[in-house]
């Protein structure tokens, strides 16, 4: 978890990235509030295109089995920075508080990212990198996928946490078939 | 009254019903309960505020107005892009709607958002005479909600505006409850000595200003809905649900900080324009602007929306409820605040040094009676001129915002220590106009007498002034000076204002904009509109005094001048 270790970040936040952390790759370890894990290529069921709007998604809500693997292809259609994210209401939460402090260093800028910014090292080998597998951040035009295996149930969401976002609407429900 | 309702399949069958996008609204004498007073006002189809009119983007406004008052009448059509002809405006826009007559608007709405309506003529917006729009868009919204209120806010005066105006035109502090008393100047004189706080006060007096003067009419009661405080007008919810709430400022002269305490909220339109979502705790809304916020309360528990006024004279209150009769604590009023010389930074300085002392006694300043007089004389007048007015009063905590005077009284905190929304933050979602540089500028000095109560722009008030003559076609920049000490909401009619937050093409764009004490904040006007216009500080009592001008937009796609020229023969009032 490289992401927003700035000297700016408090104790409180760095817990809040523990914590998120945890969720996210904790799909492995039993823990009940999961949303699954990165997926194999070789294990995928099934494509589904997300398109990213300002600021919604189409489709809004996605059905999936208990543990399948699926490559989601995103595309940002919008004129906007958007993300896809998917995790739990509380793990989006904690990483709302990341994706405030990436806007107010400049990283996320409307319609683009700073890409220098990024990559920067910000000393201790942190960076403000957006490289979690359960997540994608993307310039207007730009397309990329993610590969998750979902784990067997849980309260699911995909979310974009670029500030006021998820807030006004951008989020979709995952639902278990 | 919605009549859209099966409007489709009924219009068919029975003539005279109304179709999609029509009403019929009458201007009435009514009854107003503010639950601390009860007055005769004004208000539309029996009630105020008016009924809220619904229209979808895309389609045609046909609007009936019957004037059932023995006055003449108007409604302007607030933030709507439209035919001048159509806005409303007595003297400007069409001739007024007489005793007994009827008026039918017609125009087309190709906008989407929330808006308001109001009359025109003399102080009847006060006295009542307004209502709300809600204009849903061609295609899917930014954002989504599982329900919407209206949160329509004003300063209900239990006097009547011809009457406040009277009493405003005669002692200018009538209303001016905050004034600093002579127990206050005896305090600061013992804290501050007795020059100093002497020289503070006669450094205000002589530009006929008080530290008090941030609501030059208090004594209101602020009512959301048409409820005061005690009547709590409730809006009902699930747990979980995102609710729209759409802020609309229909005070005559007061502006509102809004918080819920519990709940942040997601600011998604300014003015009914989209803005880049931004979350806040607290927002300031000016008179005559809207602000749409998301909110989601996940709890089964009442929320108080509370709005302050700005001078901290008054509140209105609402709640949002899971079941009807609950209701959350209402918060203290926090302390008033008083204006400090950063906020009169924009006044001539120069002033201060020749003051004539000898109109003093004339003031009319409550503060100044008891004070020895004779001991003035002596004072060391020449230290006033060097006086450091970075030491008098300055905001705690730090906070700042590029759209107050650095150190300004006015600067406004989160109740919650947290996030309070500045201009700064406002970015179009989605731009309507391409960014281009402006073909000119155009200055427009705020100015004003509290004294004698006027209010002007660039020192001449509106009866005495030329029109602004713009051309069809260029951009224009407007650079509001702020020269008072009193916040100025600057509405153009017809156009819209690109306010320039430093965003470059994502400058959002409003109908109407606040311009600090001691502050500068331009505007962009693409000039797409022809005929002409009102353009005038929304304060109900500011636009009156004079502060207002009539805007006229030369050349255009058509012969739209001439009708301009047959409305200006008729005149009528503004």
């Amino acid at each position: 978890m490289k992401l927003a270790k700035l000297t700016a970040a408090s104790v409180a936040l760095s817990m809040a990235v523990t914590a998120y952390a945890g969720g996210t790759h904790g799909g492995g370890h039993g823990h009940g509030a999961s949303s699954g894990e990165p997926g194999k290529a070789s294990e995928v069921t099934r494509t589904i295109a997300v398109r990213m709007y300002d600021n919604y998604y189409e489709p809004e809500e996605i059905s999936v089995k208990p543990g399948e693997t699926i490559r989601f292809v995103v595309e940002n259609k919008g004129k906007l920075v958007h993300e896809f994210n998917i995790g739990t209401p509380d793990m989006h939460e904690a990483h709302q508080k990341e994706m405030q402090m990436m806007v107010e260093h400049g990283v996320i800028q409307g319609n683009k990212l700073n890409h220098d910014m990024m990559n920067m090292d910000m000393g201790h080998g942190h960076s403000m990198k957006h490289d979690d597998p359960n997540s994608v951040l993307l310039e207007p035009g730009q397309s990329q996928e993610v590969i998750w295996k979902f784990a067997d149930k849980g309260n699911i969401e995909f979310a974009c946490n670029v500030p006021g976002h998820y807030q006004s609407g951008m989020y979709g429900d995952v639902t278990f078939e | 009254m919605n009549i859209r309702l099966g409007a489709l399949l009924l219009g068919l069958m029975v003539p005279g019903l109304l179709l999609a996008g029509e009403y019929s609204l009458t201007v009435d004498r009514v009854t107003i309960d503010t639950g601390e007073f009860v007055k005769e006002g004004i208000g539309y189809n029996g009630k105020s505020p008016g009924p809220v009119l619904r229209f979808k983007e895309g389609e045609t406004a046909r609007i009936s107005v019957t004037n059932n008052l023995d006055e003449m009448t108007s409604i302007h059509w607030h933030g709507l892009i439209l035919p001048f002809d159509q806005d409303g405006v007595p003297g400007i826009s069409f001739p007024g709607i007489k005793p007994g007559e009827t008026f039918t608007y017609e125009f087309p709405i190709q906008q989407a958002g929330t808006y308001w309506f109001h009359s025109h003529s003399g102080f009847q917006e006060p006295d009542g005479a307004y209502g709300a729009i809600i204009i849903e868009p061609k295609e899917r919204e930014p954002f989504r909600y599982d329900r919407e209120y209206v949160i329509q806010l004003t300063d209900k005066h239990p006097h009547s505006g011809d009457r406040i105006m009277r009493n405003l035109k005669m002692m200018p502090d009538y209303y001016n409850r905050q004034q600093q008393t002579i127990g206050e100047f005896f305090s600061d004189a013992s804290s501050q000595g007795f020059w100093r706080t002497l020289e503070d006060r006669l450094a205000w007096g002589s530009m006929r200003m008080m530290k008090a003067d941030v609501e030059d009419v208090q004594g209101f009661t602020g009512l959301i809905n048409g409820k005061g405080p005690e009547q709590n007008w409730t809006g009902l919810f699930e747990p979980g649900e995102r609710i729209r709430l759409r802020f609309i400022n229909s005070s005559a002269m007061t502006y509102f900080d809004i918080r819920i305490p519990g709940l942040d909220m997601t600011v998604v339109q300014a003015d009914g324009n989209n803005v880049q979502p931004v979350t806040v705790d607290e927002f300031r809304i000016g008179v005559a602007e809207t602000y749409d916020v998301i909110v989601r309360p996940r709890d089964h528990q009442a929320y108080t929306i509370f709005a302050e006024s700005m001078g901290r004279s008054g509140y209105a209150r609402a709640t949002l409820a899971p079941e009807d009769g609950m209701e959350a604590a209402v918060p203290q009023l926090r302390e008033p605040a008083r204006l400090t010389m950063a906020d009169m930074s924009g006044m001539d300085h120069g002033d201060m040094a020749g003051m004539d002392h000898s109109n003093m006694e004339d003031m009319g300043h409550s503060q100044m009676e008891g004070v020895d007089h004779s001991s003035m004389e002596g004072m060391d007048h020449s230290g006033m001129a060097g006086m450091d007015h970075g030491d008098m009063m300055m905001p705690k905590g730090g906070a700042s915002d590029p759209f107050y005077a650095k150190g300004s009284g006015l600067l406004p905190t989160a109740a919650n220590g947290g996030k309070f929304l500045s201009y700064a933050d406002l970015k179009a979602q989605d731009p309507l106009y391409e960014d281009r540089e402006p073909t000119r500028e155009i200055e427009l000095r705020l100015t004003g007498n509290m004294e004698r109560y006027t209010w002007s722009i660039n020192g001449v008030k509106y009866e005495d002034a030329d029109p602004i003559r713009l051309k069809y076609g260029e951009r224009v920049r407007f650079k509001f000076v702020n020269e008072t000490m009193m916040t100025h909401p600057m509405h153009l009619h017809g156009m819209w204002s690109i306010l320039d937050v430093g965003a470059d093409q994502w400058n959002p764009i409003k109908h109407t904009v606040s311009v600090n004490p001691g502050t500068t904040v331009y505007i962009e006007t693409e000039v797409d509109e022809p005929g002409q216009w009102a353009f005038h500080c929304h304060l109900s009592y500011h636009a009156a005094a004079g502060m207002f001008r009539k805007v006229i937009v030369e050349g255009g796609p058509d012969a739209n001048q001439a009708k301009a020229d047959v409305v200006t023969k008729e005149g009528g009032e503004v």
